[in-house]
């Protein structure tokens, strides 16, 4: 595991306030191979884009508290000083965000900001900054880059400003790659351009791309790992296969149950999942998922409200682990929860 | 001055102003403790704050000005000499002149000779003619405004019906009918100038003494309006290219200025150049003085302390202050369309906190408690008045008792506001309330309208603040123009006479004041008439306004008097 | 863009026309009289006839507001009397056109006025622009940068103290130390250029220019501390640090140019107000700028003088409008057209 080319250990990110500390992300452990790709799933507030940012050390210079590991290359990022994680930044690790208007600056051309992430790394004159840039507008399919280099984020559709921000985090060639919610503020035609692009480019890179997302959907076409958080925790980590497949998790099913099913039987049943986040503050003791947990009652006495279940290996195996204390997941999703979300899948396979 | 006392007035209250110096302690309106007499040579500087509205000697109307003046660039028939005496110091000396004048058919005529060997900045004798060309300037009403302007209603030419003005209207313009009357008004013989008056002018020489309206004017020099800040001298400085209204100017030695043809001893032009600077604040003046360096070392200044730098006046600095009694004087008048009770107005003045008035305003530094509204340089002045002092509540009661009025009675006061000006309020209000009046005190914000709207008619608060300053020290030109109803009341306005007081008692006396053909007797009769006032309680006297002036270490012969209006007079001061 | 600023300054045109009438109309409005003020005391109601008469206020305002608008396109003559120019010619005084007037006050054309009393206003404006503009901005940044620090409580504190006291006061107090008791500056006066060089010219104006400077400087400390702050939590700064650039470099470049763009209008319109007189300052100082002249010419109720400035001061805030509009569309390529 060690020998993953970026391995996560035990990170920890705390937000100190007035009020009291913010655990936004908590003992958070993941490994991701180059060529892969991983879907860190859940909802707003649960941890996923804290603890990507962590990577990249956005939260230095803030009072934020980051413990753990993380290595990348065998290099623990949390251990280098500013000026060497600086030069890290955007080189070895780039990130994409999700409002890519918001994302980029409004009175600079595309060309320049673009540019200017090569510039910072690389020796070269401004010419050839420029030649990179085209080239890589050229890559992701912007149209005309020559010309185009020369536009203002503005001038860009929302589209066409995804694929630049994705040719500027891709112009010094980064081992890894963060998107954060890369097409959530897109059309759902664009979507699907997007995540096309990406996996060309990760194939012909060869990166090691974190997706962050709470779209299920998006992490069964791109992932090959997926981590689902909840409340700054990972609550069910593995194959994508295996955990769309068998999840073991009520919040994952939960998640299941939330997504519609376009191409599938009308008769299923959008269910979403009662009450709110918890607050990162004072989350529920125990289990933080309880108070929303359907499934409680399955487990004997108050354990659900008193221990933190352990991130444990999944009962249909397959390097699959989740947190739950529920002694029989997979029959439990099987039998209930199943029948309601793809009721036509349960009879054909009756 | 009047013009200027007006002006004054709104600064005055709103910065309220100077006070006198207790360790100066003079009061009788000369200081003089720069004694040494001062050496010839050096350059003194007189800073003064506002720009000067005219420099045209027909138009110089602020006490200021037309000493600074007479002592410098314009002489004048007849002057008042440098004199810690009060009275020899409003007592003309001959000047261009070779006596004082010769008056006839019961002063309606008086006679002047120009002394010869006197001239213009330029050389030219100064004729005949250029006193009768300065004399016609002021019947341009329409262009040479803002000046004194006795001459219109005393010059023997007939009045317009139609415009109410003289038919003569002035040099730039005039009917031929006109032309004539003038020319047959002031006649010219040789050296000998004549002026005819349709009645009495007993203190002509007084009047021409104490403003340039009568001054000499160079006919082939004169553009009018355009002339207005043009100094064509005759006096022993002359200017130093133009005078420029934001900024001064600079006089120097006028080389055609024979000190033999002046026998007034009153211009002894010490420094080899004075340079009039304008346009710093008092505060600015008063840091400089302060600090005394430089050229600051001979300044002079018009301007008094502000009360916020009294307590820097000490040790050397204080050494250098004067303090001195100045001609304006602050005076409340009581509206007679609203209190018609003689009883009342004697208790409003018997129950008026004087000593209170002036304490508020800053104390001895600033005012002076006032007994009469005739300053105390002026002839005519009688000191016992008013009583002033603190007030008398219980004699003021018993007027009101007497008078068969409800108390407490209610009073309204109207004064322009400022801070000083309101504490000053409130200390009379407390004196009239302990004499039975129930007061509410009409602070007017808007000091520029100030007279215009005191002056109105219908006018509706029951005593009425105002301030005025002797034009010449004579009380016919303090009592006369305030409350003679004649040419005051219109309807339209109640002029100066902004109570609306109407006596023919007193109108008599000033009749017989201006039909006195000896200054002794009208001085008598404007007593009487001033008597007339403070039996009709009239007006009551609040304050004589104290000039608190510094100068520089290197000033010599530093002096203020009666004859410079209480400002420095530039005749003997000097600089080491 | 072109056809943007010529329709502006046309209707630039006809506010001013229309704001020549209502000074117009104002000034003969008020209760004071200026023939009366003209007279002086001791004036029967005849004399100030005679006065209003010469001053030519006793015509109805809108034929003196008709001789003002054909007198900017053919010249008038002062007073505009055809006798009085017959017999005594000397007296007149032509205002050739374009002519805003000729004040009888100040003995010369508004004009003239204007073209002394510019370069003071100019000079001073500009030096305390680039006074406040560099300390401003500077320590709004610096303020923002140590937010919650004692330099930024400094910073803030400071110049609210400034800000709180009168301009009146800060002056005074300036030209008391600095000048009168220390003697570090001379005691301020105008020196123009041609007269005393540029070194002169610059020692002068350093305190005058310092006060009216900490005045401003205070709203745009708290100004640009406020901007800094807000577009420090704007995604794109957070895409400039992901791409690995120096912390420096992310304040210059990305932080400052978001933050300084509504600074932009701000600056432009003080500026404005500025160049048209800063009437304490000038008068703490005893700078002949425009500023002093709005306060002398009310005083002294001088038409032509109070319209000429009213026109001028008008004209300078349209005109700093349309620029800042114009810098605007620059900086901002949002607004750009197209």
């Amino acid at each position: 595991m060690t020998d993953s080319f970026l391995s996560v250990r035990d990170l920890v990110v705390h937000f100190p306030t007035t009020d009291g500390i913010v655990k936004a992300t908590e003992g958070l452990s993941y490994d991701l191979d180059r060529g892969k790709t991983l879907g860190i799933v859940g909802e707003s507030g649960s941890g996923k884009s804290v603890s990507s940012s962590a990577i990249l050390g956005l939260h230095r210079g803030t009072n934020a508290q980051v413990s753990g590991q993380i290595l990348l290359d065998g290099d623990d990022l949390l251990q280098l000083n500013d000026e060497q994680m600086r030069r890290c930044r955007g080189r070895d690790v780039a990130m994409i965000f999700q409002d890519p208007l918001s994302a980029m600056h409004p009175y600079y051309t595309v060309g320049n900001q673009i540019g200017e992430a090569y510039l910072v790394h690389n020796k070269v004159s401004k010419k050839a900054a420029r030649a990179r840039t085209i080239e890589m507008l050229d890559r992701v399919g912007i149209p005309q880059p020559d010309r185009r280099v020369d536009d203002y984020p503005h001038q860009f559709s929302g589209g066409m400003r995804q694929r630049a921000m994705i040719a500027m985090s891709l112009m010094n060639d980064p081992g890894l790659l963060i998107a954060d919610e890369p097409t959530t503020a897109l059309d759902v035609t664009v979507q699907a351009q997007i995540l096309d692009l990406l996996q060309d480019l990760q194939r012909e890179f060869n990166s090691a791309i974190i997706i962050i997302t709470h779209d299920l959907g998006v992490v069964a076409e791109m992932a090959d790992d997926v981590l689902v958080m909840y409340a700054g925790r990972a609550v069910e980590y593995g194959p994508t296969k295996e955990i769309l497949v068998h999840p073991e998790m009520p919040y994952t099913w939960g998640l299941l149950s939330s997504v519609p099913d376009v191409t599938g039987d009308t008769d299923a049943k959008l269910i979403p999942i009662r009450g709110n986040p918890p607050s990162l503050l004072n989350p529920p003791a125990g289990c933080a998922f309880n108070p929303r947990c359907d499934h409680r009652d399955k487990v004997p006495g108050d354990l659900c409200t008193t221990v933190v279940p352990e991130l444990t290996p999944a009962r249909t195996g397959g390097n699959h682990t989740k947190r739950c204390h529920l002694a029989n997941p997979d029959e439990v999703y099987a039998t209930e929860i199943l029948p309601e979300i793809a009721p036509d899948l349960v009879q054909g396979q009756a | 001055m009047a013009s200027y006392r007006k002006k004054a007035l709104a600064l005055v209250a709103a910065a309220s102003m100077a006070t006198a110096l207790a360790a100066c302690g003079s009061g009788g309106g000369s200081s003089n403790s720069g004694t040494k007499a001062g050496a010839t040579g050096g350059t003194l500087t007189y800073y003064i704050k506002a720009a000067l509205e005219h420099t045209d000697p027909q138009r110089t109307y602020v006490g200021r000005d037309i000493t600074d003046w007479s002592r410098t660039v314009y002489r004048q028939l007849v002057t008042f000499p440098v004199s810690d005496d009060p009275t020899t110091a409003t007592t003309p000396v001959p000047d261009l002149a070779t006596n004082t004048g010769t008056s006839s058919d019961s002063a309606k005529t008086w006679q002047f000779t120009i002394r010869p060997g006197v001239t213009w900045q330029d050389g030219k004798a100064i004729t005949c003619a250029d006193f009768k060309y300065g004399a016609s300037r002021p019947f341009a009403t329409d262009v040479v405004t803002g000046g004194p302007n006795y001459i219109l209603t005393y010059l023997d030419i007939p009045i317009d019906s139609k415009t109410g003005l003289p038919i003569y209207t002035g040099p730039y313009k005039s009917s031929a009918a006109g032309t004539a009357a003038f020319n047959k008004a002031i006649t010219c013989a040789g050296n000998t100038i004549t002026y005819h008056f349709k009645k009495s002018w007993p203190d002509f020489p007084l009047a021409i003494a104490a403003l340039h309206m009568m001054d000499p004017y160079r006919q082939d020099k004169d553009q009018g309006d355009k002339s207005n800040y043009q100094i064509f001298s005759n006096g022993p400085y002359e200017l130093q290219g133009t005078w420029d209204k934001e900024t001064g100017g600079t006089f120097v030695r006028n080389p055609n200025y024979k000190a033999s043809s002046d026998t007034t001893g009153s211009r002894k032009a010490l420094p080899n150049k004075i340079i009039f600077n304008i346009g710093k604040t008092s505060e600015t003046i008063a840091d400089q003085l302060i600090a005394d360096s430089g050229p600051d070392k001979a300044a002079v200044t018009g301007q008094s302390i502000p009360p916020s730098y009294y307590s820097q006046i000490t040790g050397s600095v204080a050494s250098r202050a004067a303090s001195v009694v100045s001609p304006y004087t602050d005076y409340a008048v009581i509206n007679f369309k609203r209190i018609t009770n003689v009883k009342v107005r004697e208790a409003i003045a018997a129950s008026t906190n004087d000593t209170g008035w002036v304490t508020a305003g800053g104390g001895a530094k600033s005012f002076k408690e006032a007994h009469d509204i005739v300053n105390p340089a002026v002839k005519g002045y009688q000191p016992d008045l008013y009583p002033a002092g603190a007030g008398d509540p219980a004699k003021s009661k018993q007027l009101l008792q007497e008078a068969g009025v409800k108390t407490p009675y209610p009073l309204t006061f109207t004064y322009p506001s400022s801070d000083t000006m309101d504490k000053q309020a409130a200390a009379l209000k407390q004196g009239w309330e302990a004499g039975g009046f129930k007061v509410t005190l009409e602070g007017v914000a808007d000091q520029d309208t100030y007279y215009t709207n005191i002056q109105a008619p219908a006018q509706k608060d029951d005593v009425i603040w105002a301030g005025w300053g002797a034009d010449w020290p004579s009380a016919i030109t303090v009592t006369a123009p305030l409350f003679d109803s004649r040419p005051n009341l219109t309807p339209s306005s109640n002029g100066q006479d902004y109570g609306g007081y109407k006596s023919s008692a007193f109108n008599a006396l000033v009749d017989q004041a201006q039909g006195s053909s000896d200054l002794d007797a009208q001085t008598k009769y404007l007593q009487q008439a001033d008597q007339v006032l403070a039996k009709d309680v009239a007006y009551v006297p609040l304050d004589t306004q104290i000039f608190y002036m510094l100068r520089g270490s290197d000033v010599t012969g530093y002096k203020t008097d009666a004859a410079s209006n209480s400002y420095p007079d530039l005749g003997v001061i000097g600089v080491k | 863009m072109l056809a943007y600023i010529v329709r502006r300054l046309f209707a630039g045109g006809i506010l001013l026309v229309a704001m020549s009438m209502i000074t117009f109309i104002l000034f003969f409005a008020i209760p004071s009289d200026p023939a009366q003020f003209a007279c002086g005391k001791n004036c029967s109601l005849a004399q100030r006839a005679q006065v209003r008469k010469g001053l030519g206020y006793d015509k109805p305002v809108a034929v003196q507001w008709e001789n003002f608008a054909v007198g900017v396109f053919k010249g008038r003559d002062y007073p505009d009397d055809k006798s009085l120019a017959k017999s005594a010619p000397q007296l007149i005084a032509h205002c050739a056109a374009p002519c805003l007037g000729y004040s009888r006050v100040n003995l010369q054309t508004v004009t003239q006025e204007f073209k002394q009393r510019i370069p003071v206003s100019a000079s001073l404006a500009l030096a305390a622009f680039l006074m406040w503009i560099i300390g401003g901005i500077g320590l709004g940044a610096l303020a923002a940068v140590w937010k919650g620090t004692i330099i930024d409580r400094g910073v803030v504190g400071i110049s609210l103290v400034f800000y709180a006291f009168p301009t009146f006061f800060v002056g005074l107090f300036l030209l008391k130390y600095l000048a009168i008791k220390w003697q570090v500056f001379p005691v301020p006066s105008y020196i123009s250029i041609a007269d005393g060089g540029l070194w002169n010219w610059f020692v002068n104006l350093i305190l005058p220019a310092l006060t009216l400077a900490l005045f401003y400087m205070a709203g745009y400390v708290r100004m640009t501390r406020a901007f800094v702050l807000e577009s420090m939590s704007e995604d794109y700064l957070r895409t400039a640090k992901a791409k690995g650039l120096a912390p420096r470099k992310i304040l210059y470049k990305h932080t400052m140019r978001a933050a300084l763009t509504p600074l932009v209008t701000m600056a432009g319109l003080d500026l404005a107000g500025l160049l048209g007189g800063a009437v304490i300052t000038e008068s703490v100082f005893n700078y002949n700028g425009l500023g002093k002249l709005v306060v002398d010419s009310v005083i002294t109720f001088d038409l032509p003088t109070v319209v000429g400035l009213v026109l001028l001061l008008g004209a300078f805030v349209i005109v700093a409008n349309i620029i800042v509009d114009i810098l605007y569309a620059l900086i901002d390529p949002r607004v750009r057209v197209g």
